[in-house]
């Protein structure tokens, strides 16, 4: 390995080189302590009663927590943000397959695992070929796995849901890996991060302040028209924003590209949260698990941002070239 | 193997806690290894350190759900009869625990589960809800609970008489209880030692009974408890 890819993977000391990055790494703390010290005083003033205080303060710390989470294997370095993000992977993986009843299937579970994992090394090794590969591969794996038990009652559901968890936890997420192995990958990530957690509290916030029509009612009652088109024009403005300060100079700094850059992103957050809604009613579930207090389980937090990555990954990627460049592939096999 | 369905784990938003002490708990692909693992070395461990003999593998029904009763005399006993079944019967073995020597302590009852899959009955508040969900998840296949009717270890070895709670579990119903004698598990690991010792163990697997004809009443109950008490003791000869 080579002193550069060294100093990618694990070159914590290189985390503030990038201005974005510090003042991003800031500002989240900043918001963090501000958002922490507002709910303790309103408590102690008298406007929010008890059980209102419990909910905020409990929602509070597991933001806390989350934010700890995302942004210290983002500081640390490649090589952590890749393991974090198989983690990530196989925890959501694990809370859809008990919400589907697929943890029951173990065989499928393995190879839905294997394909993380693989997809895990393709990252760690730079070997983006491998990692576009193992898509078609582990989904071809996964309908012929359980040929052999001869049981064809309800293949197609099972193997279906198995390559629907492969492909948008294992395969979608870990583009957010894939993204790691990029020269200026710790702003990427966080724009992403940033761009699809905004995006959330603007479709929150906007539909809470305005109300009116709910966009698809059987699917998710508690969202709007208002809070959908609201959170749409303002994360598309951040990201927009954002991204000028971020791709300065470069063929992506164009404001069509960082408009169309900043509406996928909250179109496809929007979506990805919709997506798992739709799982959840169709179950007859709430929520998915209870891994996260006040939230839910992992994949109530991260569903926004299940299909985010893929198509971030490949609209820059057309922009700006590949975006793995930032040192030679398969790093690791040699090749 | 079971068939496919497409239904959310009977456990699915219970927390740590919660979860582990579940009758309903149910265990996914990681679970499942540690026990390919756990009844592995067990198995393995029994037969070198303790020269474990199974007499009458033969009688072991073909397939789950059955119940395997035995005499208790030590904490050794549940895990040789998990031991002595095949490993691909592992995701279906639940060791039934006292709650309160197991279950009480977030971390023991975290290892217990883990491990072994065990579950928990509450001996000062055993409820009929209880018996019931047990009796639900034996007819709902795949399912092998090892019981010890007795309640409690034997403090001096000797066979204490058995509890009608096993017959609340099984009178009525076509599930197979197999009767087990565990021979030698009170001198490796009486209650009063902290260090098991390496002395021989030998475990006799009798032929299993059917209580369907059996009246699901206290009646019922007892004549379970006493038919199975005479046939683990038959097995003691």
């Amino acid at each position: 390995m080579t002193t550069e890819s060294y100093e990618h993977l694990l070159g914590w000391w290189t985390a503030f080189d990038d201005p974005f990055v510090w003042i991003t790494s800031v500002a989240a703390v900043v918001v963090l302590t501000a958002s922490g010290i507002a709910i303790q005083l309103l408590k102690r003033s008298g406007r929010i009663n008890a059980a209102l205080f419990q909910d905020m303060w409990l929602r509070w710390k597991s933001w806390l927590w989350l934010a700890l989470l995302m942004l210290i294997p983002i500081l640390l370095g490649a090589a952590w943000v890749i393991v974090a993000v198989a983690v990530l992977s196989l925890l959501c993986f694990s809370e859809y397959a008990r919400a589907t009843g697929l943890f029951r299937e173990k065989l499928l579970c393995a190879v839905v695992v294997f394909g993380v994992l693989a997809l895990t090394f393709a990252s760690a090794d730079n070997y983006s070929r491998l990692y576009f590969a193992l898509g078609p591969l582990i989904v071809g794996f996964l309908a012929i796995v359980t040929i052999p038990q001869d049981r064809p009652h309800g293949y197609i559901q099972r193997t279906a849901l198995a390559v629907m968890g492969f492909l948008l936890l294992g395969h979608g997420l870990g583009y957010l890996a894939l993204i790691a192995n990029s020269a200026h990958y710790r702003s990427l990530l966080l724009l992403i991060l940033i761009g699809v957690e905004a995006n959330d509290v603007f479709a929150y916030c906007v539909g809470k302040t305005i109300g009116g029509p709910k966009l698809i009612p059987n699917t998710s009652p508690g969202k709007t028209i208002a809070g959908s088109i609201g959170a749409l024009v303002l994360t598309t403005a951040l990201v927009a924003t954002l991204g000028h300060v971020i791709f300065h100079d470069t063929a992506m700094d164009r404001l069509e590209l960082l408009l169309v850059l900043g509406a996928g992103m909250s179109i496809l957050g929007q979506y990805g949260d919709l997506l798992l809604s739709s799982i959840k009613r169709d179950l007859g579930l709430k929520d998915l698990g209870v891994a996260i207090p006040g939230h839910g389980g992992m994949l109530d937090r991260f569903d926004s941002l299940v299909l985010v990555p893929p198509a971030a990954f490949h609209f820059l990627s057309l922009h700006l070239g590949p975006l793995n460049g930032a040192f030679a592939e398969r790093i690791l096999t040699g090749g | 193997m079971d068939e496919w369905k497409l239904q959310p784990a009977r456990d699915l938003g219970l927390t740590g806690l919660e979860r582990s002490r579940s009758l309903l708990r149910e265990s996914g692909l990681v679970a499942s290894m540690v026990r390919w693992c756990v009844w592995g070395i067990l198995g393995v461990g029994f037969r070198l350190l303790h020269k474990l003999k199974v007499e009458g593998c033969e009688n072991l029904p073909a397939s789950p759900s059955f119940v395997m009763v035995a005499n208790h005399a030590s904490h050794f006993d549940a895990l040789v009869l998990g031991a002595a079944l095949p490993l691909a019967w592992r995701d279906a073995i639940f060791p039934v625990a006292a709650g309160d020597v197991f279950f009480e302590r977030r971390g023991m009852a975290a290892i217990v589960t883990t491990l072994i899959n065990a579950l928990p009955v509450w001996r000062r508040r055993p409820g009929a809800h209880e018996i019931n969900t047990l009796r639900q998840r034996l007819a709902g296949g795949n399912c092998i609970f090892i019981l010890f009717p007795e309640g409690t270890r034997s403090r001096d070895g000797c066979m204490t008489p058995f509890k009608p709670g096993i017959g609340m579990m099984v009178a009525g119903s076509p599930v197979p209880v197999v009767p087990c004698h565990l021979c030698g598990t009170h001198d490796v690991f009486p209650p009063n030692r902290v260090l098991p010792r390496l002395l021989p163990i030998t475990l006799r697997i009798g032929a299993p009974l059917d209580f369907t004809a059996v009246a699901n009443t206290s009646a019922g109950w007892r004549q379970i408890a006493a038919d199975l008490e005479s046939a683990v003791r038959e097995l003691m000869q």
